[in-house]
């Protein structure tokens, strides 16, 4: 069923999810790129196989590990050619784990977006403290961890006590017909080829990450010492 | 994100522990080793550290890694997080150390852990033979394997290059107060473990039919 659906996505043209490009290029062939190389004219390395993938996301162009998949720096300078419809899904989910499937369940209205506040009371362990996180921390700590330019990439579906994290994050922020990339692209693309963008495929959050948790804990940590 | 009727979920973790029954159950919303729900079939299996070959990958971690090590002076320390937290976390390192044991190979054979005791900052004074191999029973080679133990097993200092980065595999054996410390690889990076895991499933039919 989600192979059918992206066969049937990629037919229809590119589509770009997170920094990603992905395209048809004939029947049968698709190739993914960043979107960045995707309008330019340097030489890229070719891999063909999806479990390339699985160390393209791995490091940063700096050599810093990526825990957090979603944020906005993923490497240049590599092309994937990949032969089948499995394959490219494999691919996806190495470099957004989980985004296309969640796509899909959110159009088929599936797809139920969990309140922080639920998140934090289910914690235990080491993470039962987050409970202590207060509103204002918590909308910091989202406008400082999730903002599109510097932290991650998905858009938010979630609230807090039923609200939208939106005191430091622009409206966009919220909507999933956005592209994330944003003015960042269009500032990238504005002098290159006037060619057809690619489908902007939504990169949903749908529930407050493990990492942004974890950063909760230090926040009520330092705060109760 | 998985559509298939049937659905088998193998924890890749080392031990039975506070993650493995509360944290996985809790977060799939599993009722048991079998839940149905949505038309989906989900079957809970034993994690992969539970596995009959667990041993035999120790102890070839621990060959490998000392090849000039003579057994007979050679105390083997196999190192696991243990914690507060659950009591069955540190269950699987000591039945590992257990069947080692019974196969007298070392002529002596310990388990350490990260949180709990023996603590294998300690390891100095849990060991007595003039080689000693120190094993992580851990499935990556993460933050814990990497960083963490070596810096409890006092071959590197706190504030070290990111993990990433370091080859701490490299410089074996390390010389410390006349014994020699050999630090090997955390042994879920072994190729088996892929066999494990379908291994893993067999099983669970087997108990569950």
């Amino acid at each position: 069923m989600i192979e059918q659906l992206l066969q049937e996505c990629l037919r229809s043209g590119p589509i770009q999810l997170g920094e990603l490009v992905v395209r048809e290029v004939e029947p049968g062939r698709f190739v993914i790129r960043h979107w960045k190389d995707d309008e330019s004219q340097q030489k890229l390395r070719i891999e063909t196989s999806s479990i390339a993938a699985l160390e393209i996301v791995r490091y940063d162009e700096q050599g810093n590990y990526r825990a957090l998949k979603g944020a906005p720096n993923l490497r240049t300078g590599w092309e994937l050619r990949l032969e089948s419809v499995p394959e490219v899904r494999q691919a996806i989910d190495y470099f957004y784990p989980g985004a296309f499937s969640t796509w899909l369940g959110f159009n088929r209205g599936e797809i139920t977006p969990i309140d922080l506040r639920q998140t934090l009371t289910r914690q235990t362990g080491m993470y039962r403290v987050t409970q202590r996180l207060a509103d204002f921390q918590a909308e910091e700590l989202a406008g400082r961890f999730c903002h599109s330019h510097s932290g991650c990439l998905r858009t938010i579906l979630w609230t807090i006590d039923g609200k939208a994290p939106e005191k430091y994050l622009p409206r966009s922020k919220f909507d999933p017909q956005a592209d994330q990339l944003g003015e960042c692209r269009q500032e990238h693309t504005k002098d290159g080829p006037a060619g057809a963008r690619p489908h902007h495929v939504p990169f949903l959050c749908v529930e407050a990450c493990n990492l942004f948790v974890a950063e909760a804990r230090k926040i009520v940590k330092v705060h109760s010492e | 994100m998985v559509e298939a009727p049937e659905v088998y979920i193998v924890p890749n973790f080392i031990s039975e522990g506070y993650f493995t029954a509360k944290v996985i159950p809790r977060e799939l919303e599993l009722t048991g080793a079998v839940t149905i729900k949505n038309h989906q079939t989900l079957r809970y299996c034993e994690p992969v550290g539970s596995d009959p070959r667990m041993t035999d990958l120790l102890l070839h971690r621990a060959a490998e890694v000392a090849r000039d090590a003579p057994p007979q002076n050679t105390s083997l320390v196999i190192v696991a997080h243990g914690t507060g937290l659950n009591e069955n976390s540190a269950v699987a390192a000591k039945r590992q150390v257990a069947a080692i044991r019974d196969r007298a190979i070392y002529p002596e054979v310990v388990a350490a852990f990260m949180e709990e005791p023996p603590e294998i900052s300690e390891w100095m004074n849990l060991t007595t033979q003039t080689y000693v191999v120190v094993v992580p029973f851990f499935i990556s080679d993460g933050l814990h394997s990497y960083q963490d133990i070596p810096v409890l097993l006092g071959i590197q200092s706190e504030n070290s290059a990111p993990a990433s980065q370091q080859d701490v595999f490299r410089h074996n054996p390390y010389e410390l107060r006349n014994r020699k410390l050999y630090y090997a690889g955390a042994i879920g990076t072994d190729p088996m473990m892929a066999d494990i895991i379908l291994d893993t499933v067999d099983r669970f039919d087997q108990q569950h039919d």
